[in-house]
């Protein structure tokens, strides 16, 4: 193998801050969670990258992509049930003319 | 003769695939394309994972995301009206301070990521199922349980939140 793992987790960090880009700066709710999924996706290279590094033996890196697999399946549920949600008490997926409760 | 090189022009294809989708994402008017986008970069995610030697999580990662995940994201866009927009109208308001405050973070964060320079080692033969699942049946057999009842809790919450009543 001739890649370090340096490469792995510089392109994880750029996912990963594409993601964050993506989570302040767009307004569509939905396009929000695609973000979100974008920055779990590259926690879970750097997981693996690191799991993957000269002198480890075992998976659990493996074993924790596998627990975001499932805290993201859940969370995309849940977040596209509570836009649609949002949606039908006012229609709009603009997260800024979602202000009811803006202090 | 080695065919090390290979490795190094699938990781090159993979990297331009996952930052140019991510980009794609990020700034894409056509909510439609910025989903299929995210599709294409989950994709080329499962392949750093085959590189990296971890294929069930490569697997995993096609079956979740590309195939549940985005379905699921694409029926939220074709349940929302997209109405396309000009960019004034795109971006939320606090663009500027935001874009201030992640550079100098995504810099900071970067230049850690290049001090890792010890080479990555996939599992030699076998593949990594059994370890894989040795340790989730063993070691994690408890947060494994955990986790199934946080899907059952997230299935029931999603249903109640989008429901009708009845006398609507």
């Amino acid at each position: 193998m001739t890649i370090p793992v340096g490469a792995f987790i510089a392109v994880s960090s750029i996912l990963f801050f594409l993601g964050v880009t993506g989570v302040l700066v767009r307004r569509n709710a939905v396009v929000i969670l695609m973000c979100v999924e974008l920055m779990l996706n590259a926690a879970n290279l750097a997981l693996v990258a690191f799991s993957r590094r000269a002198g480890s033996v075992d998976e659990r890196g493996s074993v924790f992509v596998v627990f975001v697999f499932v805290i993201a399946a859940a969370e995309v549920a849940v977040g596209l049930a509570i836009v649609l949600a949002a949606y039908r008490n006012r229609p709009t997926v603009d997260v800024d003319e979602v202000h009811a409760m803006k202090g | 003769m080695s065919y090390d090189f290979l490795e190094t022009i699938l990781f090159a294809l993979l990297t331009i695939g996952i930052v140019g989708g991510a980009v794609g994402v990020v700034f894409l008017n056509r909510i439609t394309g910025a989903a299929l986008l995210m599709a294409f970069t989950f994709l080329c995610n499962a392949g750093m994972f085959v590189l990296l030697g971890a294929e069930t999580i490569a697997a995993f990662q096609v079956l979740i995301y590309v195939g549940a995940i985005t379905v699921l994201i694409l029926y939220g866009v074709m349940f929302t009206p997209q109405q396309h927009r000009p960019y004034a109208l795109f971006f939320q308001k606090q663009t500027p301070w935001a874009a201030l405050f992640v550079a100098p973070i995504a810099i900071f964060v970067a230049l850690f990521a290049f001090s890792f320079r010890d080479s990555a080692h996939p599992t030699p033969r076998g593949g990594d199922l059994v370890p894989l699942a040795t340790s989730v049946f063993k070691d994690f057999a408890f947060p494994f349980e955990v986790a199934s009842v946080l899907l059952l809790a997230a299935m029931i919450g999603a249903i109640v939140l989008v429901k009708r009543d009845e006398d609507e």
